[in-house]
């Protein structure tokens, strides 16, 4: 018979402090791509010929980049190491500035819960990584509970609702009505650069970004976003921490 | 091959080859120019035989998912796609995602004992979309109807005039949880049609991705059965076990699914360089902890108790339904594409019973085999990481296969010039349909132990 009590005990704390603490991934881990100062205009132009979600684009020696767009293949840091490279900086989730007030009536009610908050997701259109690095939170390398942060399974009783994957044509009529079944105030989390733009996916074959069928209060980027990136989704969206506006990074 | 064959006579020559024995693999569309040809692939001794044919004009194929149940769902599906009228097919309920599910025939065939549940295409947890239809009659299961593809995304099309060097990214999405197994397979169809000799360092180094992907993905499995058996601290160390591979996976290739690392004629960069650095910092760990939560799983009774017995499979269903993977190996079906290529010898199939214990057996023997091979990849020669010559040619087509978590797993390519016709067979395609006949005579709370027995990706199913 399998003791698991002192099989735990044995393996000691694995939980990290973070969000409460710092955190770090490998250095190799590709999490944001940047702009390599003083990059040329052919550096750059031959990076953003191998974007196949079009995140890049460049005019003459300046160049943009959508992260949203970006799935992280790490292409353009290949052919062009002289212009493009990634950090394994994981704090990836954006905001509209408008979300504030949102984010704010939140804050006062899940104080009044004691902190705890119930989060439903649905699958969209995801390609099933994103899936698989939300329950990763749940693991005792993040345990979100620890945090107050618990799934539901009733939309009526959920405060966050995260959505995955480009919206589907059959998931459009799902997602709005999963939306309209949750109390206010809410928060919309779009997790995954698929689900904030659609990245590679043409426009005849799927619906298109969450947020062209319910408000979106905070972006993921990521493809998909690691589980750190996630836990640092959610206390954006709780109000806990500021995160960066939406842009595009120069 | 023969030019000027008939679908017709092309589905005569799958279905003759099924009755003397061989597997039904595949059937899809391609269309060239005006023309719809469906391809018919089966298997006998580990060996893949083709027929294929034009359809006519009038779009009426013939259906032979009477004598050969494993054609059905490839019907359905050119039928849905590319317009190709099967005969007799619509008799089937739709696999097919329609707007309206059609509840009021079902609930005119059923008496008033049975009772209809839709269960999705939303449900509790982090799932991915998919809904059954299931009749019940209080707790048995009387049966279930899926109705799949809501997440369909258009990503065979994607292929289409995609630049081969980004091609691999498109194979990516197909199954974000086995990225290497889709790009592997994807590029070796290349590297067939255009005859690239791949580099042993490079097939070394694909190797181990996709063994390290069959590690995660069958922990993932095995995880969420100890959760349906309500052990959670087996659960929470498994999903550990998990964690730490994909931790690995992001040490050594700047992903934590592995992504980016496969290209046409090897690998993008010297992955197996990085590979090697990471297992000398962790591999060690990583293997120890899996085994140990192994050993625990498989030494908690209250848990193998919820798993002998349930969602049963006999080893002619599996034939018929053309079952692969773990699948097909717990039903004593020994398939495994890794011993045509001469990766392995022989499958790890210790148990045949068919039930989930059998399949999560299967698994297990699988992880502990994986980091054999994943032992030996490291071995690797020097040498080159990618082809030198890609053996640029104006058209061509070719199939390809590669034995991904879920099973085997097909791609074919047909280009001219550009990419013209990418087709896939995920391996979760072929299962899905045997999750029908594995829930009758199971009761309601069995439902989630067989669906991760099953172990299955959606996102590739609908593509």
């Amino acid at each position: 018979m399998s003791n698991w009590i002192a099989r735990g005990l044995r393996s000691g704390i694995l939980t990290t402090k973070y969000p409460h603490a710092p955190d770090a991934m490998s250095q190799r881990y590709r999490a944001r791509p940047l702009i390599v100062p003083g990059a040329t205009a052919a550096g750059l132009a031959r990076g953003a010929a191998v974007c196949l979600s079009n995140a890049i684009e460049v005019d003459g020696s300046r160049a943009t980049i959508d992260m949203l767009r970006c799935f992280q293949c790490g292409e353009c840091a290949r052919v062009a190491p002289d212009a493009f490279s990634f950090t394994s900086d994981f704090e990836l989730a954006l905001t509209e500035e408008n979300v504030e007030s949102a984010r704010d009536r939140l804050r006062r009610r899940t104080a009044a819960l004691g902190r705890s908050v119930h989060v439903r997701h649905v699958d969209c259109g995801s390609d099933g990584s994103c899936e698989q690095e939300l329950q990763a939170i749940f693991n005792p390398f993040y345990d979100v509970n620890r945090l107050g942060i618990f799934m539901t399974a009733s939309p009526r009783h959920a405060d966050v609702l995260i959505a995955t994957g480009v919206v589907t044509h059959a998931m459009v009529e799902p997602l709005r009505r999963v939306y309209e079944a949750m109390p206010a105030p809410k928060v919309v989390i779009a997790l995954g650069s698929a689900a904030c733009s659609g990245t590679i996916f043409q426009t005849e074959d799927v619906a298109g970004p969450v947020e062209r069928f319910v408000p979106v209060d905070v972006k993921v980027p990521g493809t998909p976003p690691a589980p750190l990136t996630i836990v640092h989704a959610l206390w954006v969206a709780l109000g806990r921490v500021a995160a960066r506006p939406a842009g595009g990074s120069e | 091959m023969i030019a000027g064959t008939t679908a017709f006579e092309a589905a005569q020559s799958a279905a003759r080859q099924v009755s003397g024995g061989a597997r039904f693999v595949w059937l899809f569309c391609d269309v060239v120019g005006e023309e719809r040809r469906l391809h018919y692939v089966t298997e006998l001794g580990g060996k893949l035989s083709f027929s294929s044919g034009v359809v006519p004009p009038s779009l009426q194929a013939s259906s032979i998912a009477a004598a050969v149940p494993a054609a059905r769902w490839y019907e359905q599906e050119a039928l849905s796609r590319f317009g190709v009228a099967f005969n007799g097919v619509a008799d089937h309920p739709p696999i097919i995602k329609s707007p309206e599910l059609d509840a009021e025939k079902l609930r005119r065939a059923l008496g008033d004992e049975v009772s209809t549940v839709l269960y999705g295409p939303i449900r509790s947890g982090v799932v991915e979309s998919a809904c059954w239809i299931i009749e019940t009659a209080g707790e048995d299961f009387v049966a279930v109807h899926p109705s799949m593809f809501f997440k369909h995304r258009g990503l065979e099309k994607r292929f289409e005039g995609t630049a081969l060097e980004l091609a691999p990214f498109v194979a990516e999405h197909v199954s974000g949880v086995t990225p290497s197994s889709h790009a592997t397979a994807f590029c070796c169809a290349v590297e067939a049609a255009r005859d690239i000799e791949v580099p042993p360092r490079a097939r070394a180094a694909r190797t181990l991705l996709i063994e390290l992907e069959r590690v995660h993905q069958h922990l993932d499995s095995l995880a969420k059965l100890a959760d349906d058996g309500s052990l959670s601290v087996g659960s929470a160390q498994t999903f550990a076990a998990k964690e730490r591979v994909h931790r690995f996976l992001a040490d050594a290739t700047g992903h934590r699914f592995g992504r980016g690392s496969i290209c046409v004629g090897g690998t993008r960069s010297d992955v197996l360089a990085t590979l090697q650095s990471a297992a000398e910092r962790s591999l060690d760990l990583v293997e120890r902890e899996t085994f140990a939560v192994l050993d625990g799983l498989f030494g908690t009774q209250s848990l193998l108790d919820r798993l002998i017995g349930t969602g049963r499979l006999t080893k002619p269903i599996v034939h018929a339904y053309g079952g692969v993977g773990p699948v097909a190996r717990g039903s004593g079906i020994l398939n495994d594409v890794r011993v045509t290529d001469g990766w392995i010898h022989a499958p790890a199939a210790p148990e045949t019973d068919g039930d989930a214990m059998a399949r999560a057996r299967v698994r297990e023997a699988e992880i502990r085999q994986s980091f054999e091979l994943i032992r030996r990849a490291l071995d690797a020669p020097d040498g080159p990481h990618r082809a030198e010559r890609l053996n640029a040619r104006a058209r061509g087509s070719a199939y390809a296969r590669v034995e991904a978590p879920q099973g085997e797993l097909l791609y074919f390519v047909r280009y001219e010039d550009a990419l013209a016709r990418v087709a896939v067979r995920p391996a979760s395609f072929a299962n899905w349909p045997l999750f029908v006949p594995s829930l009758p005579g199971n009761i309601f709370t069995d439902f989630s132990f067989i669906e991760h027995s099953f172990g299955l990706v959606q996102s590739e199913t609908d593509r």
